[in-house]
């Protein structure tokens, strides 16, 4: 089975073609990175206003790179949640064109369901696992059973963990995105500021508000006394603190529901120091980690995410499908 | 014998949808309805219920007639997208007109013609427009400005047109169309650029 999948809920234009919700076949990614950094963050207008610049060319792309028809398309999947409602909408109304002018079936795909199965592509999947959702939107811990079934654990109360990320690297003014400097600075830097406890009491659920303010207080408070802000070691102790009660609640969980396997999932997916972490402390399950390049969005996840999604609904949708800036996993 | 033209018009760039098939300047099935910003969920299924009456399907259509803004309304870029989508993939021709332009063509009176669309904080998009023959013609470059301001400084009679269903013969008569060269050139005319553009100079 062929997918087509399509991704645009932030500020990459994807297109991809998959076959059997394994093999990527081509994932084209059109980042808009550079344009938002002048801004310190994305800005929706513009990003609505790249994604429908770049969409045709990104898909004639895709089939270029994949070398098939698209007579040969079987399904068109489409992320339609949740994200930036001005850009989920220019890839979902493409990716309606496209399917309607090719008379192929569609299926909207949760985003976030995208970044668990971006795992499918390293190794087959075995439940009952749990996987650690962490990006720029999202902090989450998911127990699944089988194939696209998603019971969410816990949540963050606040923030997301990448948010803070690219909080406290604008505090220290690292620059846009924040997340992978700090993780390089943490690298050559010592956990030695004190950090906050952010543990939360003993359940799944994650605030990471307390310690962006504490690092955001402490940067402030050490430039008024004129002392010198050592930002590598600023670095290494926020991540060593974020990091530690991450894989913590992740243990937790693989005991609890005596998971196979452990997933993470999502842009800090790509932190190096969580994955040291996770690789020296879960030592008892299957360790999966998505590749560095399907960290970050991209439609090839979408299209293994939908393939399994029909397989197990055998469902799609209809031409009213919409965009939605908000999204139950379901 | 003269093959006949399909053409689908579409315009989003307002709180008004219109979807409409024509073979010639025959009307196959259209959709002129003001919604709520519902233009995502409506566009392609009034699409898909037209073609599917006509028993056609998009590769059939000989050409596109896009509206394409000036516009700050989400819905804009839907009608753009879907037919940036249609024409990149299976090959057909589209052509732009202004979606004031558009507009302006629902109305056949003699006097000038105001096109307006909000542009929210008590400004207008303002296009200018004339019937003459069977055709419309532009009388004022577009701009952006406060409508009443505007429409105080002429002096000559006019009309002020919001919405209307767009009329295609007036549309073909009038010098408004442009061919899209390159489809993935095609986009939405914003008028303006965005307030954090404009903040960062
Ligand atoms: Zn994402």
């Amino acid at each position: 089975m062929i997918v087509l999948s399509v991704e645009s809920s932030c500020d990459e234009t994807s297109v991809s073609i998959v076959r059997d919700g394994k093999e990527v076949l081509s994932n084209i990614v059109l980042s808009q990175i550079d344009i938002h950094k002048a801004y310190g963050g994305v800005v929706p207008e513009i990003a609505s206003r790249e994604h429908i610049k770049g969409i045709t060319m990104v898909f004639e792309e895709a089939l270029k790179e994949a070398n098939i028809d698209k007579t040969n398309i079987d399904l068109v999947a489409v992320t339609n949640g949740p994200g930036l409602i001005g850009s989920l909408l220019v890839g979902v109304n493409a990716a309606k064109a496209f399917a309607f002018s090719n008379d192929i079936e569609i299926i909207g795909v949760h985003h976030i369901a995208g970044h668990i199965y971006a795992n499918q592509i390293t190794a087959e999947l075995e439940f009952p696992l749990i996987c650690l959702v962490v990006s720029g939107g999202h902090t989450e811990l998911i127990l699944m059973k089988e194939h696209y079934d998603f019971q969410k654990l816990g949540e963050t109360m606040d923030d997301a963990v990448g948010e803070a990320y690219d909080k406290v690297a604008r505090t220290v003014g690292l620059g846009y995105p924040g997340g992978p400097i700090v993780d390089k600075l943490a690298q050559k830097g010592k956990p030695s500021y004190k950090m906050p406890n952010i543990s939360l009491g003993n359940n799944y659920n994650f605030s990471f508000s307390g310690i962006k303010s504490h690092v955001i207080n402490l940067v402030h408070n050490t430039k008024q006394r004129n002392e010198e802000l050592v930002i590598e070691d600023l670095c290494a102790s926020f991540q060593e603190t974020v990091s530690e009660v991450l894989v913590t609640k992740s243990l937790k969980a693989i005991k609890e529901y005596n998971a196979k396997m452990f997933i993470i999932a999502g842009g800090v997916a790509a932190n190096k120091g969580l994955r040291k972490k996770i690789n020296k402390r879960i030592t008892m399950v299957k360790v999966v980690v998505p590749e560095f390049r399907y960290c970050t969005d991209n439609a090839a996840m979408i299209g293994i995410a939908g393939y399994y999604q029909y397989l197990r609904n055998s469902s799609t949708d209809d031409m009213s499908l919409n965009g939605l800036s908000r999204m139950k996993m379901k | 014998m003269k093959k006949s033209l399909k053409r689908l018009l579409i315009d989003s760039a307002t709180k008004y949808l219109y979807i409409a098939l024509y073979e010639d300047l025959e009307c196959l099935g259209k959709y002129y309805q003001s919604g709520n910003n519902d233009h995502s969920t409506k566009l392609m299924v009034e699409i898909e219920r037209i073609f599917k009456l006509n028993n056609m399907k998009i590769a059939d259509l000989d050409e596109i007639i896009i509206g394409i803004g000036p516009g700050s309304y989400t819905g804009l870029r839907i009608g753009v997208v879907v037919a940036k989508m249609f024409g990149w993939n299976n090959d057909i021709t589209v052509k732009t007109i202004s979606s004031l332009a558009m507009i302006a063509s629902s109305y056949s009176g003699e006097e000038l013609i105001v096109s307006e669309i909000d542009a929210r904080r008590g400004n207008s998009f303002i296009g200018v427009f004339k019937n003459k023959g069977k055709g419309l013609f532009l009388a004022e470059e577009e701009l952006l400005t406060n409508l009443e301001d505007y429409t105080n400084s002429l002096e000559n009679p006019y009309k002020i047109v919001s919405n209307g269903e767009p009329n295609l013969e007036r549309i073909l008569n009038s010098n408004l169309l442009t061919e899209v060269k390159d489809i993935h050139s095609l986009n939405p005319n914003y008028l303006r650029i965005t307030e954090a553009e404009r903040n960062l100079k």
